[in-house]
């Protein structure tokens, strides 16, 4: 071991001692120092290009040197940049260095210089001497910038979004005015130079693929100079590459490239596909897909990279696959449908080969309706087929195939479809028929109803419908009817109500199972209430008992549209065991009253109503007020009445009225409680909870007032709208009393009016004969008990009179005295009047004749004294009003007196029959108290006599008539 | 916004029922009433800013304060209205003719940039309706008594522009550029109006020759057969 030893030390000694010998064989650095040093700019590109030489190098040597650079702006002391560049340095060879400025390079001048020296090799010891430095070498864009004031720099720069940009403006005017804007927004610089300022812009957004816009603007001279920042989105990398092939020829690949980078002026985003095992490349004609040539058989495994690139950016991505596991098939063809029938077809279909044994799977679905009704899977090389079962007849189906790689899946292929249709069949099942009977006089009209069979039981177009017709109870037989299909029913009309009705549905292959119902004569529906019933949010609910009677199933009906002609006649079949149901149509509305009967079907397939339910889907409050009619209207009281008001027709069930009243008292009848109208006035309101009460008495009123009342109904809903009060006006309290009181009294008086005139006669000659005869008074007669005394009438025999004058008047000569009751009856031929007059004779100064004649007049008697006729002879006055003066009265009983029968002229002589009568009238009454009976200085005895008074006095001429009242008259008389 | 593209939309749906022919398709109409009303109605069409030069103010971001007062037209760039009125009118006619032919590649170039902008593929449809119109009309012209004097200049002999050198002074040239093309349609629409201006209308209502005629006595001697030459550059 030792000799071995001392063997590797002298070896290595030996290398140790070669490679000092070959250091010291290199150049010194001193000798190395780069020359003939060239600075330009590339201002396009912002860079500073060097480039120099190194002497001192023997031919064909090569040495790796480093270069340290170092770069200046505005002096050769302001450095900004210093980087040591490693190169292998040949000889005369021309080395380049480039430097890409920030800043543009017209905003300052700069200054290179280097160095180098050899780079330094591992186990060489200690640091390599640099060289000397070279020269500093100018270069100074602003001397080639020409005439003009101001200027921009960069003139346009392409950046990405959210970097950093740095500007600078050159000014070469004295005052150095300059205003910048970024897009319209004022941003100020920093002054680089004299003449110069930067403005750095970061993060700079992308606003538009036209560029952002910069620009600085001298006021002096209006001039304007800017910067166009061609501002582009980030490359992103590409997400999701996949590659696949649909026929082992060409691979296609695809990814999603992210955001466009490309701006118009600057399209330069591009996608490279790079394959490492075979070392291929392609440049892709899209920027999300491209198409890579597959060399058959050469080529199992890929390894796929992606570059996405732009101006500023490249980024890539990597993917590696056998190309048999990215197999997509080509879509399946040729697909046909064989065997088709009424509920069964296969189908069948081709794949494209890609090579022997080659196994695809494929899917088949079978669609009908909008969705899936069956899905198999096939095993397929070349050709496939795949048989569908359990069809519907005259159905349209759809049959679609894919298919994948069976060993390795990747992914589906396209579908491949094909529409067929099965062949039709006989209906499956009898239509459903219902029925409405409307029976009159033995004979009964129905209506059938039926609903189409849906297509799962039609199985086919339904072309006509029979109608068989079969009495129960007449002579054996039947009738047919055919319907066409697009009826959806028929009338028929029975001679007597009971047969049976059988209705099948006919398509071109065949007829259906009949449906058979049993109508029979009796009124199905008697007995039976109507009751309400209450809506649910899923709809009616419906319940009902059992019968007794074996039902097969029960038939709920009901009109859509209840009112309208038809109704739209609804029904549903119930299974036997069903007691209740659930009914809601889409055609219910609110308000709307709804009738639903419910009928048990008998195995002999009779309905019979179980059931009548009513009720709405939602109330709403009465839609009218009723008509009121006010009866017995008292002082204090009416009666309201709105029995006509329909409460089956309106748009919910009356629950009770509210009867409101007001009136200017504001006050509430006992019964009534005070409320609050909606117009805020007061009033008052009654409840009447019971909808069948359509009267309401109201009493309590009060006379000569005024009433307003309206009466509203009320449902589940609410009260129904108050528009209008009606008025009512109360009576008078006396008017009632007196129309009691006055009514009798008018009737009684028109009995004695009727009586009167009847027994005129003997009313004359009871009360006003012609000559009285005291005798026969019927007063006297009735004082006769009572007068102790003597009567004191006056005999004819008693009298000593002075003078007297009888004179014949023949009877019939009478004329009505205007002042009488009743006038006597009249005479054409009129004769002279007889008149009896008392005269005072000459002989006798004063006479006094006392009369006390009680018949007619008992006040006369009692004044007590009797007067003295005194001169002239003062007429009483008349009783009745009338203008009898004293002198107009006396003057005519003068003539009359002094004239003759003879000497009268007819009708001038004509006397009248004045009946006395003592009371006086209702003037003298009046008179009585202002003017009471003064004692007279003579007292005379007043005796009211009868006198046959002349017609003409006793109707008084125009003129005395007009003179004045017979008031006045009476006054003056009396005064007189 | 919505409100403008519906509104911009119901215009051009007039405007495209109104002139339903708007490009002449080979055979001129031999009434020159009617062709000429034709051409008064197009650049009438074109006198609107909003049909190309405001879309291009807003895309190019120079609807900015302190940019918009630089959008001025270049003087010398197109002919004044004055110099078009003086024009004779098969000269005016050339003029417009070759003005249009160098605005026309430089609004195809903005349309393809911009294909969004459904108003600038309708303005170079009607650019080039209006020049088949001006062919149309140039013919009718040509039948008449009026002969065009030899020219000094052609008119078509624009010299070669070279754009800017920096992107934002072509922004701003192109701006200039079509706030000169808008008045200059307007221009080129009052040299129309006024041929159409004429007292004895119903004489010329059948006749071709009505325009040549006019244009005969109105002109002064010294501006016949003269045709201008466009001072300034059309910059692309």
């Amino acid at each position: 071991m030792a000799p071995l030893a001392a063997l590797q030390a002298t070896f290595l000694s030996a290398l140790l001692f070669l490679g000092t010998d070959c250091g010291q064989a290199l150049p010194e650095a001193s000798t190395l120092t780069p020359e003939s040093l060239k600075v330009s700019i590339n201002t396009s590109q912002q860079s500073v290009h060097v480039q120099w030489s190194v002497h001192g190098l023997a031919y064909h040597e090569e040495l790796k040197m480093v270069f340290q650079i170092q770069i200046s702006r505005m002096t050769t002391f302001d450095v900004i940049w210093v980087e040591n560049y490693s190169t292998t340095v040949a000889w005369k060879q021309v080395l380049h260095w480039r430097w890409d400025s920030e800043l543009p390079l017209e905003c300052a001048t700069h200054f290179v210089r280097l160095r180098g020296t050899v780079e330094e090799e591992a186990g060489t010891p200690g640091p390599r001497p640099w060289s000397n430095w070279t020269s500093w070498e100018e270069v100074d864009a602003q001397k080639s910038l020409g005439p003009g004031l101001l200027f921009v720099f960069p003139g346009e720069k392409l950046v990405e979004e959210g970097s950093n940009v740095t500007i600078c403006y050159v000014s070469r005017s004295h005052e150095n005015n300059v205003s910048c804007s970024l897009e319209g927004v004022p941003i100020r610089g920093e002054q680089l130079g004299p003449n110069v300022s930067v403005i750095t812009l970061n993060n700079v957004p992308f606003i538009r693929k036209t560029g952002t816009n910069f620009f600085c603007e001298m006021k002096q001279t209006h001039t304007i100079q800017g910067s166009v920042l061609w501002v582009s989105k980030v490359l992103e990398e590409p997400k999701d590459l996949s590659c696949e092939t649909r026929d082992f020829k060409t691979l296609t690949c695809t990814w999603d490239p992210g955001t466009d980078t490309d701006l118009p002026n600057y399209r330069s985003q591009r996608y490279t596909l790079f394959e490492a095992f075979s070392g291929e490349n392609k440049s892709c004609k899209h920027k999300d897909s491209c198409v890579w040539q597959v060399a058959p058989g050469s080529q199992e495994t890929y390894n796929f990279t992606l570059v996405a690139e732009n101006s500023l950016r490249k980024r890539s991505v990597n993917i590696v696959f056998d190309l048999a596991h990215r197999v997509r098939p080509m879509d399946p063809f040729s697909m046909r449908l064989e065997s088709v029938s009424a509920t069964g077809a296969t189908v069948t279909w081709k794949v494209h080969s890609v090579w022997d044994h080659f196994t695809y799977l494929c899917q088949v679905e079978l669609h009908g309706e909008g969705k899936v009704i069956q899905q198999h899977n096939v095993s397929v090389e070349k050709d496939g087929q795949c048989p569908f079962s359990e069809l519907q007849p005259a159905t349209e189906y759809t049959a679609r195939v894919r298919c994948a790689a069976a060993e390795h899946f990747w992914k589906w292929s396209g579908w491949t479809g094909w529409n067929f249709r099965t062949l039709a069949a006989a209906p499956s099942e009898a239509p459903d028929v219902w029925r409405d009977v409307k029976s009159a006089l033995g004979s009964c009209n129905v209506t059938l109803f039926w609903k189409p069979l849906s297509k799962s039981h039609a199985h086919g177009e339904i072309l006509f419908y029979n109608v068989v017709v079969e009495n129960l109870h007449g002579p054996s037989g039947s009738k047919l009817f055919s319907i066409p299909a697009l009826a959806g029913g028929t009338e028929v009309a029975l001679d007597g109500c009971s047969h049976r009705i059988l209705v099948t549905a006919n398509n071109s292959v065949g007829t259906s199972p009949a449906a058979v119902m049993v109508i029979s004569g009796d009124p199905a529906d008697k007995g039976v209430e109507e009751e309400r019933v209450e809506p649910t949010e899923q709809g009616f609910s419906l319940t009902w008992k059992p019968p007794r009677e074996d039902v097969v199933g029960y038939v709920v009906d009901w009109c859509d549209r209840p009112g309208d002609s038809p109704c739209g006649l609804q029904w549903r079949r119930l299974g036997p065991n069903s007691t209740s149901a659930v009914i809601n149509s889409g055609a219910f509305r609110p308000g709307v009253r709804y009738h639903f009967r419910i009928y048990g079907i008998s195995p002999q397939r009779r309905a019979f109503l179980l059931g009548k339910k009513t009720g709405y889907t939602q109330e709403e409050v009465p839609s009218d007020a009723p008509q009121v009619l006010v009866h017995n209207l008292t002082s204090h009281s009416f009666t309201l009445s709105w029995k006509d008001y329909p409460t089956d027709s309106q748009p919910g069930f009356i629950r009770g009225y509210r009867v409101y009243l007001k009136s200017q008292a504001e006050q509430c009848q006992p019964e009534f409680q005070k409320t609050v109208l909606p117009d805020r006035s007061v009033g008052c309101q009654y409840d009447i909870n019971d909808p069948e009460q359509k009267t309401l008495v109201v009493g309590g009123l009060q006379p000569e007032s005024s009433y307003e009342f309206a009466v509203i109904p009320h449902t589940g809903a609410g009260e129904g709208a108050l528009d209008a009060f009606t008025k009512v006006t109360m009576p008078d309290e006396r008017s009632h009393v007196l129309i009691r009181i006055i009514l009798p009294m008018i009737a009684g008086l028109v009995v004695i009016a009727i009586l009167c005139y009847l027994k005129s006669r003997w009313m004359k000659e009871m009360c006003y004969p012609d000559i009285p005869d005291p005798y026969k008074s019927s007063v006297l007669s009735l004082l006769k008990p009572k007068e102790a005394a003597p009567l004191t009438i006056m005999s004819v025999n008693d009298c000593v009179p002075d003078a007297l004058e009888v004179v014949k008047k023949p009877e019939g000569s009478k004329t009505p005295f205007p002042g009488a009751r009743k006038a006597a009856p009249d005479t054409t031929a009129r004769t002279r009047p007889d008149y009896i007059y008392l005269l005072p004779t000459e002989s006798s100064p004063s006479p006094c004749i006392c009369f006390e004649n009680l018949t007619y007049d008992q006040a006369a008697p009692s004044s007590g004294s009797c007067a003295r006729v005194l001169g002239p002879h003062e007429a009483a006055p008349s009783q009745l009003g009338l203008p009898t003066s004293a002198a107009s009265l006396l003057k005519p009983l003068e003539q009359n007196y002094v004239n003759t029968p003879a000497e009268t002229p007819a009708g001038e002589t004509t006397l009248n029959y004045v009946s006395q009568l003592a009371s006086p009238v209702s003037g003298d009454k009046d008179l009585l108290p202002t003017k009471p009976p003064e004692p007279e200085p003579e007292l005379c005895c007043e005796y009211r006599m009868q006198m046959a008074m002349p017609l003409d006095l006793a109707s008084p001429s125009r003129n005395e008539s007009s003179n004045g009242s017979p008031t006045a008259l009476l006054g003056q008389e009396y005064h007189g | 916004m919505w409100a403008q593209h519906t509104r911009r939309a119901l215009l051009s749906l007039i405007l495209r029922l109104l002139f339903l022919k708007p490009v002449a398709t080979g055979s001129c109409s031999g009434n020159g009433q009617e062709l000429l009303e034709k051409l008064q109605r197009q650049v009438d069409l074109m006198q609107d800013t909003s049909r190309f030069l405001d879309h291009y103010i807003r895309i190019q971001g120079l609807d900015k304060s302190g940019l918009k007062e630089h959008c001025q037209e270049r003087p010398g760039v197109f002919p004044s209205e004055q110099d078009l009125q003086e024009l004779s009118r098969r000269d005016f006619l050339r003029t417009l003719n070759t003005i249009l032919g160098h605005v026309l590649p430089r609004l195809v170039t903005f349309q393809k940039d911009h294909p969004k902008v459904e108003d600038l593929g309708m303005v170079t449809r009607y650019i080039r309706g209006i020049r088949d119109n001006i062919h149309c009309m140039d013919q009718l012209l040509r039948g008449s008594s009026e002969m065009a004097k030899p020219t000094r200049a052609s008119p078509g002999t624009w010299p070669p522009h070279t754009p800017a050198s920096d992107a934002f002074q072509r922004k701003l040239e192109g701006c200039r550029f079509l706030r000169g093309y808008h008045r200059f349609m307007h221009s080129v629409g009052q040299v129309f109006r006024k041929w159409r201006e004429t007292p004895s209308r119903r004489s010329r209502r059948h006749s071709p020759q009505w325009v040549l005629q006019r244009g005969i006595h109105r002109m002064p001697p010294s501006m016949r057969g003269k045709r201008l030459v466009p001072r300034g550059q059309l910059p692309r």
